[in-house]
């Protein structure tokens, strides 16, 4: 699991911890079935109080993203029967692609703000966004998406 | 469930109030700290930080309510409560002639539960030099020294009065480090007073905050951090303008709490004023950029509020 906290930034540290799981979970970096580390290992690991992981993991328990094994530790939960992936299908018919669509809601809520407070049109803001994928996709020719 | 402990109060006041002559030091002061969880003290200068500290020790009698430790009264701790505390003063006081080695060694006599290791650990993470004798040694390293006594006999509740101060970054770093190592062991109850609030910030899970002997903050960082924002104000996009701009009297509602206003643009301290944004951006005309808001700014805002 890779989480690195900024600590003077005024954001919760649970917030953080949460935020970075559940984007690595949404990426796939942690795939169902994958054991997280014991709350007192990322504590000792980050330098924290072994209380806010806690708090971290069980919201993230909470919203689903992680599940308790019985007598185990947590895991990240699997989402419903996996049928297939890839394949280009309709966004509510994979719960994975869900997650991603969240995940990136939320990372461009605050670039949605800068565009109203600069006074950028929605269309402007959508084609703006539009290049910048394309620039992004030309530095990384093999992704290879259905875009 | 993995805390058994974490509802045992360790350090707490009830209503404890200090004068020292005319001179009130603390004012009905209420709060508890359990096991596990490190608290910020943190006030001006003369707030009655170090009044607290002493008086949850026995070092100082209330003038009226109680400090206690482990629910016994500071005045009547007695060495078995005494060995399960730990202490950094302001300025230690230790035998000038002595060497810090044979400071620690005379000190460990005293507790069954030294830990050597950690002493070890920490006399190098903080690259002190026993040999030298504590009356040549600079005030950094008499701190250093003043931490190393406090905290390898596992102590269950910890008192540190400006513990940093005169500390250098990797040694403040070596400290909070140590502090969460003795977290996870012994889960001890911490209370730091300091005037760093950054390095407060970054370590504690708790602000107490004094201002003028009464408590003007008693909560976790965590909600404080989620209560809290800075709010970039600018106005809503074709309204650039608009009338005679923004002024100071236009934002009266009570959840701001320190407001700086020009024209074409604000920034707002606010509390609790999620729920309020769509109506508010509404009614002024104006768009909100929400940012977090660092501890050091809240502070400004609880203590010059008190100074009014």
């Amino acid at each position: 699991m890779l989480i690195t906290l900024e600590r003077n930034s005024g954001v919760p540290v649970f917030r953080q911890i949460c935020d970075q799981v559940r984007f690595q979970v949404a990426a796939g970096v942690l795939r169902a079935g994958a054991e997280i580390p014991s709350t007192r290992d990322l504590g000792e690991r980050l330098g924290i109080n072994p209380m806010t992981v806690s708090k971290a993991y069980a919201l993230l328990e909470q919203e689903g993203v992680l599940e308790r094994r019985p007598g185990l530790s947590l895991v990240v939960r699997s989402a419903s029967p996996e049928a297939g992936n890839g394949a280009a299908r309709g966004a509510t018919a994979d719960p994975k692609r869900d997650l991603k669509l969240d995940e990136l809601a939320r990372l461009l809520r605050p670039a949605a703000t800068a565009a109203r407070q600069l006074g950028v049109p929605a269309k402007d803001a959508i084609e703006i966004f539009r290049k910048t994928l394309r620039a992004s996709d030309a530095s990384h020719p093999n992704d290879g998406n259905d875009r | 469930m993995n805390h058994p402990h974490h509802d045992q109060i360790v350090l707490a006041a009830e209503q404890l109030s200090k004068s020292f002559g005319d001179r009130a030091a603390l004012l009905g002061v209420t709060f508890a700290v359990p096991r596990g969880r490190v608290v910020g003290l943190i006030g001006r200068n003369g707030s009655g930080k170090t009044t607290l500290l002493r008086c949850l020790q026995g070092l100082a009698a209330p003038s009226a309510g109680r400090a206690t430790a482990f629910g016994v009264d500071g005045l009547s701790l007695g060495d078995a409560e005494l060995a399960r505390i730990g202490v950094v003063h302001q300025e230690s006081r230790f035998v000038p002639w002595m060497s810090g080695r044979a400071h620690l060694e005379f000190v460990r006599t005293f507790y069954p539960r030294w830990d050597n290791a950690r002493e070890r650990r920490l006399v190098d993470a903080f690259e002190l030099d026993l040999r030298q004798r504590i009356g040549t040694m600079s005030p950094g390293a008499v701190q250093k020294l003043a931490i190393v006594t406090a905290i390898c006999h596992r102590p269950e509740a910890i008192l540190l009065d400006e513990p940093a101060a005169s500390l250098d970054p990797p040694s403040r770093e070596a400290l909070f480090t140590t502090l969460f190592e003795l977290l996870r062991e012994d889960e001890p109850a911490i209370l730091i007073s300091s005037h760093q609030l950054d390095d407060i910030e970054r370590s504690v899970d708790w602000i107490l905050c004094l201002d003028k002997g009464r408590i003007v903050r008693d909560e976790a960082i965590d909600s404080l951090q989620e209560r809290y924002a800075r709010w970039r104000v600018l106005p809503a996009p074709g309204r650039a303008g608009i009338g005679s701009g923004l002024r100071e009297d236009s934002f009266v509602q009570p959840w701001i709490r320190s407001k700086l206003v020009e024209p074409n643009g604000a920034l707002l301290v606010v509390e609790d004023a999620e729920p309020e944004r769509e109506s508010f951006e509404a009614r002024h005309g104006v768009t909100v950029d929400a940012q977090p808001l660092r501890l050091a700014e809240m502070f400004k805002v609880w203590t010059r509020a008190g100074a009014q």
